[in-house]
């Protein structure tokens, strides 16, 4: 089953050291099957809200800063406790913050 | 919070191919580096609840079943000055992991092993999964991954990289199959097994990157996966390929099968069978399928992979390329092949070309054939539902199904048994609802060759006998006129084979054991004859081996049996150069299930000795008195 990871901004500052241990477990990932996607977000995105007929675009950034979503990653894992078990190493890499993960629907 | 075990299992699962593959390179036998890691394991299980779950789980369990193995050799070795350097041994590294799926892969075990074992230590999966994915019980998966340890061990071939690299493909390729071939619905356990086959197949492209097999390998997985959601309908039916909804194909897995492809392409070397199905696949997803450059990459196939479904893929291929004439004619080639006979796909895509072709009457009858041989209630109800849309009035005539059961009704239930197996065989192989009109002579020769091959000629002359009485009473005898009964050998085990046809082979390491008609087989001539001139027990006769005999003194076992002339004189022919071993044989090797003990089985034949039930039945049979009486007379 797939599971969509977001994270959300925030956290210790990225040193040489957290670019390393990431790679590492990118690649990890990678090798193992397990990650399908993954992509760094631009914090302002923009918003499209519609009204009728009518569409509106309006330029972000919406939340503060450490509400937004930065990153995310797109896993194929056997279940739900092996999401967890993921998500808990990239925090425990990551530091403190927030992560969002969402099962996808699908095949 | 989780629940810790979970996480532990979880963590197992996700490291278990590098762990054990560690120790592999430390103990040199997959089940020890197996139980080493689950000792691991269970440690973990006494310590996180204390410690807290480490930050890497998976580097801590190695360490500490590296540990273990440390221990383990230096109690079963008492050779102290290895155990510094074994202490020092490196991190499994992806070499290690490769190694070990050699080793599961390994052909000394069977196939069925190769699978299990592979999904146990390099997925990672417990023997219950695999057994629920396979439809087994647990305890044969437990019984097969533990013999295929054994096997592995005993054959010492834990720590060599000698398996071929296709015999790992192989494996990884029928595990996907066999998730595949289920289609959805109440099957989805089984879809599981193509997510874990890619998994497989992920990693081994990451530990064999210049192999181009293996990223052609990931690259037809990844595609064929991609279709997953759109090639079954709501309720379960097949849609074929070129009418599936290309909006519910998973973009996501197509770009990464064509990213495979081109590190195939990058890899190099001679093309193989699964660059060129992935190169096949890559074709299906351009938008106008390009069917003469499919023809000829199935061309280039079928030479690497002559199976008769390749060939049948390459008909359809031709179909579309070059007309569906092209295609039916490149069919009727494969309609004699024996693996072919009951395979649904092949009359299916028969219909399919027919009704192309503005034949729709029998592309009906072809329909409905593939229908009946189907194997999911799902694809048959579709086949049957094609069938019935093409819009042509109902045959005139007798059909061959039903006549069939016209024919048995009347007869008793011993013979409507026995000619059933016969003509309802045919039935189903040529179609219930053929025509009798329609069936010809050489077809009906065809479906018979296809469906024994192989038989002895007193089989064959029953299926003849069968065949010729329907077509009697059906008013045509002239459409077995062409299949004649076999001559039965003569009653001489030792002598050559006599019968002319393709049953002499499985005929002559066969005894004759004396019908009904005749006069009794030598073997029958023998025991009777030995039973009434020595007068000794039917037991103490059929005990009797040929090291027993004493053919000069005409007497066995210490003189406790001694006979005449009469069976002086069959004996050397019953023995015909055997010199040890069970002197009565019976007529059949021994099935697989019931091995007999070593003392009744003849180590130059390989049948065992001939029961007492059965010398009774025989006597019964031809004399109609029992063996004691015969013995008395």
């Amino acid at each position: 089953m797939r599971y969509l990871m977001m994270q959300k901004a925030g956290g210790a500052e990225p040193d040489a050291r957290l670019y390393a241990d990431m790679a590492a477990f990118v690649e990890e990932l990678t090798a193992s099957g397990v990650l399908l996607a993954t992509g760094g977000l631009d914090p302002a995105g923009f918003k499209m809200t519609s009204v009728g007929d009518e569409i509106t675009v309006t330029d972000g950034p919406f939340t503060e800063a450490k509400e937004a979503i930065a990153g995310f990653a797109l896993i194929e894992v056997r279940s739900r406790e092996e999401a967890i078990e993921l998500g808990r190493r990239f925090r425990t890499i990551v530091g403190d913050g927030e992560s969002m993960i969402h099962q996808v629907y699908g095949p | 919070m989780t629940d810790l075990s979970a996480t532990v299992g979880v963590v197992w699962k996700q490291e278990s191919a590098r762990i054990v593959a560690g120790l592999l390179r430390l103990v040199h036998d997959v089940g020890l580096a197996e139980e080493l890691a689950q000792d691991a394991v269970v440690a973990a299980l006494q310590q996180w609840p204390v410690t807290g779950i480490p930050d890497n789980p998976g580097a801590w369990l190695t360490t500490t079943a590296k540990r273990r193995a440390v221990d383990h050799i230096r109690r079963s070795r008492t050779r102290e000055r290895l155990a510094p350097d074994l202490a020092r041994a490196p991190e499994p590294t992806g070499d290690d992991v490769l190694r070990l799926m050699f080793t599961s892969c390994h052909p000394v075990l069977p196939t069925e092993a190769r699978v299990a074992l592979t999904l146990r230590v390099v997925a990672g999966l417990s023997p219950a999964e695999i057994a629920r994915a396979f439809l087994v019980s647990e305890q044969v998966i437990g019984q097969r991954i533990a013999a295929a340890k054994r096997t592995l061990a005993e054959a010492g071939v834990a720590y060599q990289p000698s398996a071929q690299l296709s015999s790992v493909l192989e494996v990884v390729y029928l595990i996907f199959n066999e998730g595949y071939a289920a289609t959805s619905g109440s099957d989805l356990i089984r879809a599981d097994l193509c997510l874990e086959a890619l998994r497989l197949g992920r990693m081994l492209a990451v530990l064999a990157p210049d192999q181009a097999e293996v990223h052609g390998l990931v690259a037809l997985m990844e595609i064929q996966q991609s279709r997953s959601a759109a090639r079954t309908g709501p309720a379960g039916e097949p849609i074929p390929l070129h009418e599936q909804n290309r909006g519910r194909w998973d973009q996501l897995l197509i770009r990464r099968g064509f990213a495979a492809m081109l590190r195939a392409r990058e890899a190099g070397g001679p093309i193989g069978p699964y660059v060129l199905q992935a190169a096949i696949a890559v074709c299906h997803v351009a938008e106008d399928t390009d069917w003469v450059r499919i023809s000829a990459l199935y061309q280039t196939l079928e030479r690497l992979l002559p199976t008769p479904v390749v060939r049948l893929n390459r008909a359809v291929a031709v179909a579309f390329a070059h007309g569906p004439q092209a295609g039916l004619d490149l069919l009727d080639e494969l309609r004699a092949d024996p693996q072919m006979a009951d395979y649904h796909l092949l009359p299916g895509v028969r219909g399919d070309l027919l009704v192309r072709l503005g034949h729709p009457t029998q592309a009906r009858h072809e329909l409905q054939r593939a229908a009946s041989l189907a194997r999911n209630t799902a694809e048959r109800d579709f086949l049957l539902r094609r069938a019935a849309a093409l819009d042509v009035p109902e045959e005139p005539g007798r059909l061959l199904g039903p006549a069939v059961a016209e024919f048995l009704a009347p007869r008793s239930p011993a013979t409507a048994r026995a000619y059933g197996q016969t003509l309802h065989r045919i039935a189903r192989l040529a179609g219930e609802r053929t025509p009798l009109a329609d069936l010809t002579p050489t077809r009906l020769t065809e479906i018979v060759a296809l469906s024994w091959p192989d038989v002895s000629p007193r089989t064959w002359n029953r299926h003849v006998a069968a065949i010729r009485s329907f077509t009697a009473w059906s008013g045509d005898p002239s459409l077995a006129a062409t299949l004649r009964p076999r001559p039965l050998p003569t009653a001489d085990p030792g002598g050559p084979a006599s019968g002319p046809g393709r049953g002499a082979a499985a005929m002559s390491d066969r005894p004759a054991a004396g019908g009904a008609s005749g006069a009794p087989a030598l073997r029958e001539r023998v025991l009777w004859c030995l039973l009434r001139e020595s007068a000794a027990k039917v037991g103490a006769v059929l005990a009797l081996n040929v090291e027993d005999l004493d053919l000069d003194d005409r007497s066995a076992r210490d003189k406790t049996i001694v006979w005449r002339s009469g069976t002086a004189r069959l004996l050397p022919e019953l023995i015909a150069g055997r010199t040890r071993g069970p002197l009565f044989l019976s007529e059949r090797r021994p099935g697989p299930g019931r091995p007999p003990a070593a003392a009744d089985l003849c180590p130059e034949t390989g049948r065992r000795r001939l029961s007492y039930e059965r010398a009774a039945y025989l006597c019964k049979r031809m004399t109609g008195h029992t063996l004691d009486r015969l013995r008395a007379v």
